[in-house]
């Protein structure tokens, strides 16, 4: 089955590659299959948004409480767009790079989750 | 016993069957008081119910012949069973929907040899239905109901207590049967002739989807009239990621069977589609489906995806006749297959589908054998005359495309059987779009696909199209939230080009919320920021939104 997101672990970090337009249509599942992602050792979540056109009002507004959850859990969100992407000026206006660390590789966005530190295993999760 | 009753045992099952000689029809025959044939007949005038009106039938018998339960069964030919449809004194058979397979048992036996047969004692007799036998019946007289020469059900009484049903029993209960047999008939065809039409009425789409730059038309005529319903059909529809897909086929048979799995097919299609765009797949799994429902029926198919997006097709056929492509020089293409197997046959089929480009100004015929067949000639003959037809309506304009090419055809030769005829022809975008959906979120992905075409066309640069196509998407996905929970809700996108601004304006009749609108708040302020115009107008009617950009292009 067709899912929207593909989802693999490099070095221990999930990598979610959505690959079809985050909207009001779409987020839901798209959400559901992130959270999937995410385990209790989990410091940081890469979402690849190299293969996605649009994201909407919806889609942004999901990925945002996404990451404010992750915080609480001193997880980090990290997000991939690359340069030419449409995708930039609509980040730009909501102030996602603000909010999270947008990479425009992958390659960039796993050395950025390299640098967070790992929780120790064991540690209570608020 | 009767000298006239001849005891017949067979061999192979020790059971004490007499089949008595066919009764002469004669009137005089039976010893009974006159009236009782007139009152036979009549009751079988009148009633509207099939059941009513043989529950009469069984009551107007009993007053002429002496029993303690009498049934009607009537045949299901595609099954071959006997169904019990009314009874007296038994009647759990037909609340327990009693079945009779053809040939088996006494029902069966008498439906299958088409001739009445007696049972003297049925301790000794093969009976499929339990019920006979609970009911203690000892004796039994069957008779078979004819109409034209075929046996179309079976009317037996029984009795308690030993009774040995004599020739007079015989020609009575028979004359009985055939009194009321083509009364039976025509109220069961009459029966069949509804449900067949509420099903047809289902089976095919009420409209053709609207699509822009998809001009669609259909043709389908049912060649018999009445329950004689074929079994072909067709479906159009349109995928959440603004794909269109195209299905016809042909199911073996006709009737309410052929029908009943023919809506199976369509569900099943739709279903798997939704989740899987892999062709081979999809009919993969709808064979391995009808497969394990044991439904015994097979049926041909073709399929054919288009992404509008990327003009492209992709067809699949399984046992179906090729699709017919005639680009814009008007040269006609049969799109022809790797083998595959129509689906319901057996299980573990393979399929395969490929793609061909699908640009602007193209069309595709798709279609059912009773389109192009004709008795005493071969498929090429059929195939030649198809290009042809299609290759002259792709120069006339008027009427639909499938009208023209079913006219040209039907110059040549009559139709002979049913068919169904698909046609689709992709057309440039007018210069205004206007649009009409469904508030429900799975036709955003749609809409963005239709808007960045016609943006396109327009003339609009990558970062515009971004920018347009977001902008209207969220202020649709607002217009969806509106109308959130009212039934069957539209709303309408409008998009204007005047060779410099663009302008899109998208109604409602919903209200706008304010509070907690779409994407928390943030849709319009990405709205005001990637356009250089936005408007909302709110009022009881609904909201307007209506938004402008200029293109680079047109500077």
């Amino acid at each position: 089955m067709s899912g929207a997101v593909t989802i693999e672990r490099v070095d221990g970090v999930p990598v979610a590659r959505v690959n079809k337009d985050i909207d009001a249509a779409s987020a839901g599942a798209v959400r559901e299959q992130l959270g999937e992602a995410l385990g209790p050792d989990t410091h940081s979540l890469i979402v690849d948004l190299s293969e996605t056109r649009y994201v909407d009002s919806g889609g942004l507004d999901m990925l945002l409480r996404l990451s404010d959850r992750l915080k609480h859990r001193r997880a980090m969100l990290i997000l991939v767009i690359p340069e030419a992407s449409q995708l930039n000026r609509l980040a730009a206006i909501v102030g996602l790079p603000q909010a999270m660390p947008v990479r425009p590789t992958l390659a960039a966005a796993q050395q950025a989750a390299a640098q967070l530190p790992t929780l120790e295993s064991g540690t209570p999760l608020p | 016993m009767n000298r006239a009753l001849e005891t017949q045992v067979d061999a192979e099952r020790p059971e004490a069957t007499t089949t008595p000689e066919q009764p002469t029809l004669d009137s005089s025959t039976p010893e009974r008081p006159p009236g009782h044939q007139a009152t036979v007949s009549d009751c079988v005038v009148g009633y509207t119910s099939l059941e009513d009106m043989l529950c009469a039938l069984l009551e107007r018998i009993h007053d002429s012949l002496d029993f303690d339960t009498a049934a009607v069964l009537l045949l299901d030919e595609d099954r071959g069973v006997l169904l019990a449809r009314a009874a007296r004194g038994l009647e759990e058979e037909v609340r327990q929907g009693v079945q009779v397979p053809l040939a088996r048992g006494f029902a069966g036996r008498v439906a299958a040899e088409g001739r009445p047969i007696v049972i003297e004692d049925l301790d000794h007799a093969e009976v499929v239905n339990p019920i006979l036998r609970q009911k203690g019946i000892r004796s039994m007289l069957g008779v078979p109901v004819h109409v034209e020469g075929r046996v179309i059900g079976v009317m037996h009484i029984g009795t308690l207590a030993q009774r040995f049903f004599d020739e007079d029993d015989v020609a009575l209960l028979q004359l009985a049967a055939d009194r009321a047999a083509l009364a039976i008939d025509n109220a069961r065809l009459s029966e069949q002739r509804a449900v067949t039409a509420i099903m047809q009425r289902t089976l095919l789409p009420d409209a053709l989807p609207q699509i822009p730059g998809v001009q669609l038309s259909a043709k389908y005529l049912p060649a018999g009239s009445g329950v004689k319903i074929g079994g072909d059909w067709y479906d159009v529809f349109q995928l959440a990621s603004g794909r269109v897909v195209f299905v016809i086929g042909d199911v073996v048979g006709r009737g309410v069977l052929a029908a009943s799995v023919m809506a199976e097919i369509r569900i099943a299609l739709r279903a798997y589609l939704m989740q899987e765009q892999d062709l081979p797949r999809v009919v993969a799994l709808l064979n391995e489906l009808l497969v394990t429902m044991g439904r015994n029926r097979s049926a041909t198919l073709s399929i054919v995806q288009f992404d509008p997006d990327a003009q492209e097709i992709e067809v699949l056929t399984a046992g179906h006749l090729p699709p017919l492509l005639v680009d814009r020089a008007g040269r006609a293409v049969l799109l022809e297959q790797p083998h595959g197997l129509p689906v319901g046959v057996g299980a573990c089929q393979h399929y395969s589908a490929r793609r061909y480009p699908f640009p602007t100004g193209t069309r595709l015929l798709l279609y059912t054998d009773g389109l192009i067949e004709r008795r005493g000639e071969s498929i090429d003959a059929g195939f030649g005359r198809l290009k042809r037809a299609a290759g002259e309506a792709a120069q006339r304009t008027d009427a639909s495309f499938a009208d023209r090419v079913y006219r040209v055809l039907l110059d040549e030769t009559p139709l002979e059987d049913d068919m169904a005829l698909l046609a689709i022809e992709t057309q440039p975008l007018e210069d205004a779009l206007d649009l009409t959906l469904h508030a429900r979120p799975d036709v955003l992905a749609g809409l963005r696909g239709t808007l960045g075409r016609w943006l396109a066309a327009a003339g609009a640069d990558e970062g515009e199209l971004f920018d347009i196509t977001l902008s209207t998407s969220e202020a649709a996905a607002n217009a969806v939230e509106h109308a959130y929970g009212a039934r069957e809700a539209t709303f309408t996108v409008r998009c204007e080009h005047d060779g410099e601004v663009v302008r899109v304006i998208v109604a409602d009749h919903g209200r706008w919320r304010a509070l907690r609108p779409h994407g928390g708040g943030r849709g319009v302020e990405i709205m005001r920021s990637l356009m250089d115009s936005v408007a909302v107008d709110s009022n009881d009617d609904g909201t307007v939104v209506t938004m402008a950009r200029k293109l680079s292009a047109g500077a």
